[in-house]
């Protein structure tokens, strides 16, 4: 298993757009700003609907209101760094598949955070026609906040484990 | 006179503590990582918002009202955690030819963006977004993805961080 995985990662590196990216001079530290470009706007959007839920800033713009407002550039945004980490992820992917800071992030925190991502952005609604914000969504605001901040934790960690 | 206070700023003890015990050094980089998101998304939003691509059917001011107050608390922890990474390292950044690019580029992003603010209860007024509002948007987000392009290509070009 652990040799299969490690043979892909191995295929993945050497593939042509790989090798492309990590012999050209230019092209590694734009796929890195595609990557943060797209962070901006998923992380931004994101733990803007998080921080609504708990009540930081204009309280007369209901939750629902802001997650529609940002919810078209909130996937784009995904879209975008899901793309660019991708890339960054196929010029070494044998490294980073035994690293485990990156396997807690891709594996455990990133599925975790999306799935209480979507879980708030369909629950959104009904939270703001209540009369006031239950605790549920206060609690889902705050824990996919802290959520965000593990990915961001483990990403980071990724080279002092390597 | 720069790299003789860069010199000293370098040696202090606590800027050496901060950037060599491992758990802090991966929290300024966690904490600027992160304050940049919340810095440039929600800044990008309202500049998308202006150019039409964004909750048309509300005005510029409720997405601004909401986003202005804690992209200026980020940009502290992104510019205070910046800092601390930078004093780390201060003699090597402070000649860096690509670090002074960086901190133009970025330097002008938060000009367009206190524009942007500034003028969003104008613009509002108006029946229609008027055409300056718009140049002083879309150069806002070009200027804050040049800012992220050029933070990458401190190290990249330069081997610094």
């Amino acid at each position: 298993m652990v040799g299969e995985v490690v043979n892909f990662g191995n295929w993945l590196q050497n593939t042509s757009w790989a090798l492309a990216i990590a012999t050209s001079d230019w092209a590694y530290p734009f796929v890195q700003a595609t990557h943060f470009t797209g962070l901006s706007l998923w992380i931004g959007t994101s733990v803007a609907v998080d921080l609504s839920l708990l009540g930081v800033g204009n309280r007369r713009q209901p939750p629902s209101r802001l997650s529609d407002a940002l919810f078209l550039w909130n996937w784009i945004g995904f879209a975008i760094a899901i793309a660019g980490g991708f890339l960054l992820f196929s010029v070494s992917a044998a490294t980073y598949l035994v690293n485990a800071a990156f396997l807690t992030k891709l594996g455990l925190l990133i599925p975790l955070a999306v799935i209480l991502h979507v879980a708030v952005q369909k629950r959104v609604r009904g939270w703001g026609q209540m009369p006031a914000m239950p605790a549920v969504a206060k609690l889902a605001g705050l824990a996919e906040l802290l959520l965000w901040l593990s990915v961001a934790t483990a990403a980071v960690s990724i080279p002092y484990l390597a | 006179m720069f790299l003789h206070l860069g010199r000293l700023l370098q040696n202090n003890s606590f800027i050496v503590t901060i950037n060599e015990v491992p758990v802090t050094a991966a929290a300024l980089e966690i904490i600027h990582y992160f304050s940049m998101f919340l810095v440039v998304g929600p800044t990008a939003m309202v500049d998308l918002r202006v150019l039409g691509a964004a909750d048309r059917h509300h005005p510029v001011a409720e997405l601004a009202e909401r986003f202005f107050p804690w992209v200026w608390v980020a940009l502290a922890f992104n510019a205070l955690s910046g800092f601390l990474m930078f004093a780390g390292n201060a003699v090597a950044y402070i000649p860096e030819s690509t670090f002074h690019a960086k901190m133009l580029v970025t330097l002008l992003a938060i000009i367009f963006t206190l524009a942007v603010q500034r003028g969003v209860p104008k613009w509002d007024r108006s029946p229609s977004m008027p055409a300056t509002a718009k140049i002083v948007a879309i150069i806002s987000v070009l200027l804050w993805i040049g800012a992220i392009l050029a933070g990458v290509e401190v190290p990249a070009l330069s081997g610094i961080g």
